[in-house]
């Protein structure tokens, strides 16, 4: 077993295919993962035998900033590469563009994976860290399939202006975070011959459960239907359970070693449910669901209502308010006018009650984000480059 | 910033009240958002603008935009001659 980084992989991606044909297991890790070579170098020494050989090893923090290091078996995700080309309808794709980092779970299956599984070309870009070779590598993308996060969508605009369109993506898909409904007509705009996908899993399915075409539901938390072979179900707390062919054989956290057997349901983390005609709609993240004053708060619930009016980014975090009871304070980025604070904050005052609504409207001038290019929620009480629009008084 | 004025404003942002739906007759009945949190809200407001700490069983007595100006003039802090 040994480490490979993503400097090393981003200076010669052929590495990535080196160690991929080799038989000796190996862990990729983001550069910023946040935790020391010394801590993965001792996990790895723990984990069993039949792990050392025809696996690899991703790092994720996920939504919840805890480092999780998530062990794949090569021929199930293969498998799955195969499943997602057909599904996705990937057939017609040329090549793949990569706009988010390549340790990322997401990115690494559906892009680097697929690329090589089907033998298609992989055009690195750097993402928005290089939006200058990002734009030229969209602009000469020959029937391309690009995967973004929703969070993505409006750094286009902000990098690009509001007349560039990029004809040569033929398929579009979004994971990672909320897929972005309210933005679709830019999206639209943005990319006038891709075929738009919602794809929905977590680290730990490694990475895919569910796949939507947008055309399917014009509800941005209706993940789509379960890939062939992924079984899904509710527990009693709400959250999606799954059992995928492809998932995870492995995890480790701050809890240890966990492998599932092939009976075992895996939490997604994900509140849910099951809807008409085998769709399912995602409500959340369990520890974004919360009581106030005895109302059950849903934050994601609450953001697609900032959103509704928003263009710009928009998060919340968990304080107190001078009560002490728990409540959610709405962070929002660019700086807001005054009269889009008011836009968001009628929006509150139309569709819920009190307890619903932020402790505080802030502002910070960008978010901090996670490598993988999310929003790191656990940072945002953290930032000291912040203005207060509002605040409740209570 | 008059007085009155003063008090337009906190109103507007304590129960988020659009420009229009503001007057000085205002109802605490007319509004959806004077609740019993609204109500906490409104006196710390009170607090920070007028430097007047409104008792609890004060607060809850309170029926309208009038009601304020009444326990606020026989704190001294007057609204008259204002427009």
């Amino acid at each position: 077993m040994y480490i490979l980084t993503e400097g090393e992989v981003n200076t010669d991606i052929t590495k990535l295919d080196r160690c991929w044909a080799e038989i000796a297991t190996f862990v990729f890790l983001p550069d910023r993962s946040g935790v020391s070579k010394e801590w993965v170098e001792k996990v790895v020494r723990q984990l069993p035998e039949l792990f050392h050989k025809n696996h690899f090893v991703l790092f994720t923090s996920g939504s919840t900033g805890q480092p999780k290091l998530v062990i794949g078996s090569r021929e199930r995700a293969e498998k799955l590469a195969r499943v997602l080309h057909e599904v996705q309808d990937s057939e017609p794709c040329r090549q793949a563009i990569l706009a988010l980092p390549l340790t990322y779970c997401y990115a690494f299956v559906n892009q680097w994976l697929w690329s090589r599984v089907m033998k298609r070309d992989l055009i690195l870009s750097g993402g928005f860290k290089q939006p200058d070779t990002l734009r030229k590598a969209l602009l000469e993308a020959n029937d391309a399939l690009l995967c973004l996060v929703g969070a993505q969508v409006s750094l286009f605009t902000t990098h690009y202006g509001h007349d560039i369109s990029f004809p040569g993506i033929i398929r579009l898909h979004f994971a990672g975070g909320p897929f972005p409904q309210n933005e679709i007509d830019i999206v639209k705009r943005l990319f006038p011959n891709a075929r738009i996908f919602n794809n929905y899993g977590c680290a730990e399915a490694m990475p895919r459960l569910t796949i939507r075409p947008l055309e399917d539901s014009d509800e941005g938390s209706n993940i789509g239907k379960p890939l062939p072979g992924v079984e899904l179900k509710i527990s009693d707390k709400g959250e999606i359970l799954f059992r995928s062919p492809y998932q995870a054989v492995g995890f480790y956290d701050d809890n240890g070693l966990y492998i599932p057997t092939e009976e075992d349901w895996i939490s997604s983390c994900d509140l849910g449910e099951e809807i008409e005609n085998g769709y399912w709609r995602i409500k959340g993240r369990s520890n974004e669901i919360f009581k106030r004053y005895g109302e059950k708060i849903s934050l994601p619930q609450l953001l697609e209502i900032v959103y509704a009016c928003w263009s710009g980014q928009a998060a919340f975090y968990r304080d107190v308010d001078i009560s002490g009871e728990g409540g959610h304070v709405l962070i929002l980025s660019p700086e807001p006018t005054k009269e889009q604070v008011r836009s968001i904050l009628q929006a509150f005052r139309k569709n819920y009650s009190r307890t619903h609504w932020p402790i505080r409207v802030e502002s910070t001038s960008s978010f901090p984000v996670l490598p993988s290019g999310k929003i790191d929620k656990s940072a945002l009480s953290r930032i000291t480059d912040r203005t207060i629009h509002w605040r409740q008084r209570s | 910033m008059n007085n009155k004025e003063k008090l337009r404003d906190l109103l507007i942002d304590v129960f988020l009240l659009e420009d229009s739906e503001f007057h000085f007759d205002l109802k605490r009945e007319d509004v959806d958002t004077w609740d019993s949190l609204g109500v906490v809200s409104l006196a710390v407001g009170i607090q920070e603008t007028f430097g007047y700490h409104l008792e609890p069983e004060e607060a809850l007595t309170i029926s309208g935009v009038q009601d304020i100006i009444k326990i606020l003039e026989a704190k001294g802090i007057s609204f008259d001659g204002e427009t």
